[in-house]
């Protein structure tokens, strides 16, 4: 798939959205959604496996995100998966959040961690990478176990990784 | 004596006479008449026999003569050539002897040759042998150095992500969080 068509998808995911009131909260959700699709290979099979007919695909999409999410995303990621764009879900979802955060004045900082932040976690967060890179940050986080520990932050080409998975790393190339 | 007493009897005895009257002078001998006609006739054989047979007898003589030098010819020329085939023979043996020596010498030099040839084989099969497994004991000692590091690394990766596992609890997970939270904040981004 094109950029070009990836924008596209994601210009329009924008706008639905937008229309709806519910910008915030979809793109909130579509980026975990994005997150456990690349996390999940039981999932990314799921949406991307081509002898699954489009209409079951979505079946699978709804029905794992029915109760969890709002409406509109449901549907949102119901269209991507019946279009055959199942593979295509994260960079589209990437380019509505860069879109979204670009229409309030801020930039992206995504932030992984073994376990989940509170939301002081997430405030005071925001407000040191927004001091240490100078920006107004649209903060996303993800819980992401592979860290092991710590945090790996995300701001544009800027990467802040103090985890425990990079340590163990280092330790197991100087072995 | 006797002798003499015999030849004077035979000169005085009275000839006897024959059938015809003609009377011996001897006894003992024919009479003379006998043996002139006895004597001639002798004398004729002896000189028929000297005419008719002696060039026969000669030749005969002469062939045997010759037969006998040709033997005689023949048993020197074998005795010659005996000497001769004894004299080769004798070289020959010489000549044995000399090659059986020259062979045996040969042989001896060329069996000091192998064993010398042999053992400078060996002293560098030995040699090569010796560097050989001395490369081989360095090469299995390194190799052993660098597989049991790479175990102990093994071992140890695996134990990192149990322990570390089993260290970050809840609290620790938070502190993690917390100091990456002050850190960040407090001195700006590290890349």
């Amino acid at each position: 798939m094109s950029d070009a068509q990836i924008e596209g998808y994601a210009r329009a995911l924008f706008e639905i959205a937008r229309a709806d009131g519910t910008l915030d909260e979809v793109e909130d959700e579509l980026f975990r959604f994005a997150r456990s699709y690349e996390s999940s290979d039981a999932l990314r099979n799921a949406i991307t496996d081509e002898h699954v007919p489009l209409a079951k695909r979505q079946a699978i999409v709804e029905d794992l995100l029915d109760g969890k999410a709002t409406t509109t995303t449901v549907q949102l990621v119901s269209m991507v998966v019946g279009s055959g764009r199942g593979r295509d879900l994260p960079a589209i979802v990437d380019s509505l959040v860069q879109r979204a955060s670009s229409a309030k004045q801020l930039d992206v900082a995504e932030v992984r961690t073994a376990v989940a932040l509170s939301d002081d976690q997430q405030a005071r967060l925001k407000a040191a990478l927004e001091n240490a890179t100078g920006k107004q940050l649209n903060l996303k986080t993800v819980v992401d176990p592979s860290v092991v520990g710590g945090v790996v932050a995300t701001v544009g080409d800027t990467v802040i990784d103090d985890s425990v998975r990079t340590r163990i790393d280092q330790l197991k190339s100087r072995l | 004596m006797n002798r003499l007493h015999l030849i004077a009897s035979l000169v005085q005895v009275e000839f006897d006479t024959d059938d015809q009257g003609v009377t011996s002078a001897n006894p003992l001998l024919p009479p003379l008449k006998e043996i002139w006609i006895g004597g001639a006739a002798s004398l004729i054989v002896f000189y028929a026999l000297w005419k008719l047979a002696m060039p026969a007898i000669r030749t005969a003589m002469s062939d045997r003569t010759a037969r006998i030098q040709g033997d005689l010819d023949g048993a020197a020329a074998a005795t010659t050539d005996a000497e001769q085939s004894a004299s080769e023979i004798r070289t020959a043996l010489g000549d044995i002897d000399g090659e059986r020596q020259r062979l045996f010498a040969e042989a001896e030099q060329q069996a000091a040759a192998i064993l010398a040839d042999g053992r400078t084989r060996l002293d560098v099969e030995i040699e090569e042998l010796h560097t050989r497994a001395e490369a081989d004991i360095a090469s299995a000692a390194t190799r052993g150095g660098d597989e049991l590091r790479a175990e102990i690394g093994r071992h140890a990766a695996v134990s990192i992500d149990t322990v570390v596992a089993d260290t970050l609890d809840d609290a620790a997970q938070q502190e993690l969080i917390e100091s990456f939270i002050q850190r960040v904040g407090a001195t700006g981004a590290t890349s």
